[in-house]
């Protein structure tokens, strides 16, 4: 994991459809910290946390990630982040391990089991994804947090369809990331039980 | 994610989905069997339209398997995770093309005796036919994904697919039969052979771009 | 050199408040043209000596069939540009020119059947330029059903850009495997390099249709751009303005 980074992003104009989204939004963010987008439904706090990442191109503004310049081209940061949107790229006709396998390929089956005892889906391993609930199939989407080693993580509201025991869970494993320095930008309505964070509002 | 784990997916997805290979396979022979039926079943006129036919139904069957390839992965959110996933997205999309087309070819391939058999094509340029195949398929596979991207985010985009696309397969059609043709009258049918693969590489060259451009903008 | 009307260009505004003088004269002089070359034309021109008087119908035919082709090459280059330089006024340009291109096509396909019966003694052949134009109609055609189906712009824009230039990498393609199939049709009346066959008191006037022709299309292509534009951008204050000061 690098030692530390930086996400700096000035001046961005967000436009979807016919609506303005942001006009001139800022923010900065580094290693250790774990900054949450406040705003009401619609404000574009998804939109925002897709053109961080490359999804959606912005009409205007600038952004740089560990002082390098990606407004252009993200693929930088996308080398060193998980993005995880609301549909979760979960495929349905795949089992929880052949899915997680797409995304981590290097992972040993001694770590996947152990990581997925931790998330309650060791039972259903084999299972087909089709089979599962919604909060069954966050925590599959979930578990590439666990087995993957990517500094920036950008996660559009990670804790719906989660039960208690899981979003506490959550909670701590990004704690535990942001401790050894990783950086995670995030959007929930949720309170946060046990985890700190510096919120960043976005009007509109 | 990489480009291995991505095809081995690719692959198992395919294995898991196989009834949409079969249905692909019996759309194919169903409507081969449309022509003796309708048209003339005297063995002279299938004898010298087979190619035609079986290019035909080809041409729909293919583009019925195309029409929805990225349905699923943008329905699940694969596709906002092929364009972050910090891999070259034209790569991503050929590699499934790849994969669709081994997975279609090949049974489309295997059933070719028996519907050769059935519309009297002669022996003579039943390889032929095969050759045309493997030149020919490669590019309307890969006009047709950039059909597919365009047309991801809507609900009912098969009848569109089918508008925009069915144009752009008629030079690989002509090709093709000509090509049959000239084996069937015993003349050089190299010349369209060249043809077909050099609309197919050009297809390999611009198609997974422009597929990568109309993905990222239904992606977003 | 100065680049700076190029990426004006991409500015909705400033091509409104540019072209906003051109098009009606440009529609005029094409109107004016193309009559006075019609009736110069169908009355004062000489018979044909072996098609006789049916030949006139030429005077429709080849202004519109040489504008439905270069209305789809001016589409990919529209939709190239886009792609590249992301210039906010070219699909404005292929939405405009898309269904003046399909209208041109049409009248082509229909004038020329007309044209056949009497010469041919048919109305359709499978011939290559015919299936040609009836290939570019469907392109065309694609492009505006596309157009439709996409509510969401900033994608629409994008799909009809790369249909758009799939379609001009194509072209070339599909008329030359056609060609392959058997052709019927004469030759092309006007090529760049050598005199036409006919005798200019036949020609001059085709000339003066097609040119006129080009014209009248710029102008109405220039007025529909103008009207997408105040849609797309009512929001924007200047719309506005332009609005209120003139009415709609």
């Amino acid at each position: 994991m690098q030692s530390s980074v930086s996400l700096t992003i000035s001046g961005l104009w967000i436009e979807r459809g016919e609506r303005d989204l942001c006009k001139d939004f800022s923010f900065s963010a580094q290693s250790g910290e774990v900054v949450r987008i406040l705003g009401e439904n619609g404000a574009g706090k998804s939109s925002l946390l897709k053109v961080i990442v490359g999804v959606i191109s912005p009409l205007e503004g600038k952004i740089v990630y560990s002082g390098e310049d990606v407004t252009l081209d993200r693929n930088p940061l996308q080398q060193d982040a998980i993005y995880i949107g609301h549909s979760v790229g979960v495929k349905n006709l795949l089992t929880v391990a052949e899915n997680i396998r797409c995304y981590c390929p290097d992972v040993s089956p001694e770590t996947l089991d152990t990581v997925l005892k931790q998330l309650d889906l060791l039972d259903h391993i084999d299972a087909l994804v089709r089979t599962l609930s919604a909060g069954q199939l966050r925590r599959v989407a979930l578990a590439r947090l666990w087995l993957t080693e990517k500094t920036l993580w950008l996660l559009d509201e990670p804790f719906a369809s989660l039960d208690v025991g899981a979003i506490a869970l959550l909670e701590e494993r990004i704690q535990l990331h942001v401790s050894s320095g990783g950086l995670v930008v995030l959007t929930t309505h949720q309170d946060l039980r046990s985890l700190s964070c510096r919120d960043v509002a976005l009007l509109s | 994610m990489t480009y291995t784990s991505f095809l081995v997916s690719e692959f198992l997805l395919i294995w898991r989905r196989k009834q949409d290979v079969i249905n692909v396979l019996l759309f194919f022979i169903i409507a081969v069997t449309l022509f003796p039926i309708g048209v003339s079943s005297s063995p002279e006129f299938l004898a010298s339209a087979a190619g035609g036919i079986i290019w035909c139904a080809a041409v729909l069957a293919i583009l019925m398997a195309v029409e929805g390839m990225f349905k699923e992965d943008f329905r699940d959110g694969s596709l906002e995770q092929w364009v972050v996933s910090g891999l070259s997205l034209p790569a991503l999309i050929l590699l499934k093309v790849v994969a669709q087309w081994l997975a279609f070819l090949l049974p489309l391939l295997g059933i070719m005796p028996l519907l050769s058999e059935m519309l009297f094509l002669p022996e003579s340029s039943f390889w032929v036919l095969i050759m045309t195949f493997l030149l020919g398929t490669p590019s309307l596979f890969l006009i047709g994904v950039i059909g597919a991207a365009l047309t991801v985010s809507l609900r009912q985009g098969a009848m569109l697919v089918m508008l925009l696309i069915l144009p752009f397969y008629l030079p690989v059609i002509i090709f093709s039969t000509l090509a049959i043709q000239a084996a069937e009258a015993n003349l050089p049918y190299s010349g369209q052979l060249a043809l077909l693969s050099a609309m197919s590489l050009l297809s390999l060259v611009i198609s997974p771009f422009m597929t990568a451009i109309a993905i990222k903008a239904s992606a977003s | 050199m100065n680049w700076t009307w190029f990426h004006k260009l991409g500015s909705p505004k400033w091509f409104f408040h540019r072209s906003k003088a051109w098009a009606l004269p440009l529609f005029a002089v094409g109107c004016v043209g193309l009559i006075v070359g019609l009736i110069w034309g169908l009355v004062f021109a000489p018979a044909d000596y072996q098609q006789g008087n049916s030949f006139r119908i030429i005077y429709m035919h080849v202004p519109v069939a040489m504008l439905a082709q270069s209305c789809y090459f001016a589409l990919g280059v529209a939709g190239f540009v886009f792609l590249v330089w992301r210039m906010k006024i070219a699909p404005i340009f292929i939405k405009a020119m898309a269904p003046i291109g399909a209208v041109m096509a049409l009248i082509a396909l229909v004038s020329g059947a007309i044209w056949g019966k009497p010469t041919w003694g048919t109305w359709w052949v499978w011939d290559a330029r015919l299936t040609s134009v009836l290939v570019l109609f469907f392109l065309y055609m694609g492009i505006i059903v596309l157009q439709k189906a996409l509510d969401d712009q900033v994608l629409a824009n994008k799909a009809v850009a790369v249909i758009s230039v799939v379609g001009l990498i194509n072209l070339p393609i599909i008329k030359y495997s056609v060609v392959l199939l058997e052709t019927l049709h004469q030759g092309p009346t006007f090529t760049l390099t050598k005199k036409p066959e006919m005798p200019s008191e036949m020609w001059l006037p085709l000339l003066v249709c097609a040119i006129c022709m080009y014209f009248l299309m710029a102008g109405l292509v220039l007025w529909r751009m103008q009207s997408e534009i105040l849609k797309r951008e009512y929001r924007s204050s200047w719309v506005r303005e332009e609005v209120m000061k003139r009415g709609l």
